[in-house]
């Protein structure tokens, strides 16, 4: 399986996501003008990562704006860690915020509300 | 699912009891009665058979019903967890544009509306006093005396410090529908809306006042005075050009010995 990377625009977050690391990073806004062809080959990605191999995947998150769209996508990809996790499998996430905006870090602590999964939340030092 | 055809006698019973109460040779009605008795619960057999099935059908619906129900009732949760994080997000956005706002219209170092904010309301001052003669407004320049000095000999820091008291010691001293910016450097420019040129000296004279008798920063650092130049607005008249006068009179108090206010 590939690696995907995408760099940041005004609309769109930075994203690697290394297979060989299990490691997806995503930093910036989020307010594609389609999103649902922004996200699929990230979801995407996920699922093939999480069929193809059973190695640990870490997220590695500095979102900071989310339109409506993409909240409901990152509510989909946590699912799927959730789903990865109650299968026994090694998921975390690690939302990051500037901590001049702590609403950023609020709104990371919604999106944690029903995993069980390890999700910390924590200002950028 | 196609079901089997059913041998259901619909008078099984009739029979079984028309033959019981006919008048038959003893021997002869065993045989059929038998028959008729094995029909008839083969005929229940196949009955509770088909209701059980029938059960069956019908928990399997409930059941799937109650899967349609608890995904529904899932993606109702989903979907106001969506709205909830999405009115959060315009909310977070929100307050970012007004810091953004507010950050293009005011000074930073001394939190008083910035030269940008004040053009335009001095420019819609001067729209008002067109419409309405009676709108007549004063403006003031107001220059902190030998602030280089300050700066030189106790830093840029001190300075600031300067800049700040003078800013609150103007500010405090305003009514509420005056207005104070910081012009630029050492200068703050002051709106007067309906202030008669009659009332301007004393006004200056009073913010003259507050500034130097505000508390002082520290025991090293002097303490600041300001002079003031201030002139009336005439109807018509652009704008700049009573700047350009205000700023005549405030060069004729920095001449006069600073710590002074001169009207034209």
């Amino acid at each position: 399986m590939n690696d995907l990377e995408l760099a940041q625009t005004p609309s769109t977050p930075a994203v690697r996501m290394d297979h060989k690391e299990g490691r997806v990073f995503m930093a910036g806004d989020s307010y594609p003008e389609n999103p649902f062809e922004f996200f699929q080959p990230i979801i995407d990605w996920i699922d093939t990562f999480l069929k193809e191999s059973s190695r640990p995947l870490a997220f590695d998150l500095e979102l900071i704006y989310l339109n409506t769209s993409s909240i409901r996508a990152m509510m989909d990809i946590f699912d799927r860690l959730e789903e990865a996790h109650q299968g026994g499998r090694q998921v975390n996430v690690l939302w990051s915020y500037d901590p001049d905006n702590e609403r950023v870090g609020e709104l990371a602590e919604e999106f944690k509300e029903d995993c069980t999964f390890p999700f910390a939340i924590a200002p950028r030092s | 699912m196609s079901m089997p055809p059913l041998p259901l006698d619909d008078n099984l019973e009739e029979q079984i009891e028309a033959l019981l109460a006919a008048d038959t040779p003893a021997d002869g009605w065993k045989e059929p009665l038998h028959e008729l008795f094995q029909r008839y619960i083969d005929q229940q057999r196949l009955l509770d058979r088909l209701t059980h099935i029938a059960d069956r059908f019908q928990a399997a619906e409930r059941e799937r019903s109650q899967g349609y129900l608890v995904n529904y009732e899932k993606k109702v949760r989903q979907l106001e967890k969506i709205v909830r994080i999405s009115d959060q997000y315009q909310t977070m956005l929100h307050q970012l544009k007004e810091r953004l706002e507010h950050a293009s219209n005011y000074d930073s170092l001394t939190n008083l509306p910035n030269r940008r904010y004040m053009t335009i309301r001095l420019e819609e001052a001067a729209a008002q006093a067109a419409r309405k003669p009676e709108a007549g407004f004063t403006v003031m320049i107001a220059d902190v005396d030998d602030f280089k000095a300050v700066n030189d000999k106790f830093g840029h820091a001190a300075g600031d410090r300067v800049l700040q008291a003078v800013a609150r010691a103007l500010e405090l001293a305003l009514r509420e529908y005056d207005m104070c910016a910081r012009w630029g450097g050492e200068e703050f420019l002051l709106l007067f809306p309906a202030c008669e040129s009659t009332n301007a000296p004393l006004v200056a004279e009073r913010l003259r006042l507050a500034v130097a008798s505000a508390p002082r920063i520290s025991e090293e650092i002097p303490a600041p005075t300001i002079s003031i130049g201030y002139t009336q607005h005439r109807t018509q008249e652009n704008i700049d050009k009573t700047l350009l006068r205000a700023d005549e009179a405030l060069y004729k108090a920095k001449n006069a010995g600073r710590n002074c206010s001169i009207g034209m």
